[in-house]
């Protein structure tokens, strides 16, 4: 039997993990996949609460997070690609068209 | 022997969880994009493994096809699309990734501070225990797949169908930002 403490640890530290490297990392790709590991540390958690409670919601719910996880990495890289068409560059720090 | 297996056996969880989490250091420690691609196959993989070690064993599989199946390879391609040619950068993380760094420690530290209590706390919740009578007849660790789809095509069809549709709106507007102006 595995605790529920021991899977809220682990899904903690994937969190944190993901969000350290949405902030330091400067390629967009990178960032992306960042997301991605966030997005896992959430359906994780809703897994081990499904489990708690004997519900399968959770588990319904984790399948649902991860067809928006799929969208939106579709949709991350073609803005990816997008961009890279525009202005040659996937690094975030080089971006900044929006900049005053 | 008998008795390391069983243990190794006992510690599924654990064991795939340090994968994941030494994964995703890979993930976003390495300087090249490629083996950054690696590192999330290795934690998706091994989250996969977390899932079916937690009896969610449809969701495992979903985990290894969607993730190692799908969008890893549209990474894997959009990183020799667009990283290959160019040079490699010189600077891996960002100007300002001290204060970034600050401000992950601060966010982990107010983390840790709200759930300290539920992570390590004497009031932690005793072992997990499943109760199928609230599966209603459904034996959710025995029958997972029934189980899960019960839940996505009775009780929560209309956020399915939305979904559907959001993936139809993906589908099209990642068409139309990724395809050239002449065609």
């Amino acid at each position: 039997m595995v605790s529920l403490n021991a899977v809220l640890l682990i899904s903690f530290l994937l969190f944190s993990i993901g969000i350290a490297g949405v902030l330091i990392r400067r390629n967009a790709l990178i960032i992306l996949m960042c997301v991605e590991l966030m997005l896992n540390a959430a359906n994780l958690n809703f897994i081990a609460f499904a489990r708690h409670n004997g519900s399968v919601a959770g588990q319904a719910f984790a399948l649902l997070v991860m067809g928006f996880a799929a969208a939106e990495v579709a949709v991350g890289l073609a803005l990816v690609v997008a961009l890279y068409r525009k202005r040659d560059t996937v690094q975030v720090d080089d971006i900044n068209l929006l900049k005053g | 022997m008998e008795h390391l297996i069983q243990t190794i056996g006992r510690n599924m969880f654990a064991i795939f969880g340090v994968m994941a989490l030494a994964g995703a250091v890979l993930m976003i420690a390495s300087r090249s994009a490629v083996h950054s691609v690696l590192g999330f196959l290795f934690a998706m993989l091994s989250i996969a493994g977390c899932f079916l070690s937690l009896e969610a064993e449809f969701l495992g599989m979903a985990q290894i096809l969607v993730y190692a199946g799908g969008i890893v390879v549209l990474f894997l391609f959009v990183v020799m699309l667009v990283e290959m040619s160019k040079k490699r950068e010189g600077e891996v993380f960002q100007l300002q990734s001290r204060y970034a760094v600050l401000t992950v420690a601060v966010g982990a530290a107010a983390f840790l501070a709200v759930f300290r209590k539920t992570i390590f706390g004497a009031a932690s919740p005793e072992a997990l225990v499943l109760r199928p009578d609230l599966a209603k007849g459904l034996d959710v660790a025995h029958q997972n797949a029934q189980a899960v789809s019960r839940g996505l095509f009775a009780d929560y069809l209309l956020p399915f169908e939305i979904l559907s549709v959001i993936l139809l709106v993906a589908l099209v507007g990642a068409v139309v930002l990724a395809k050239t102006e002449r065609v």
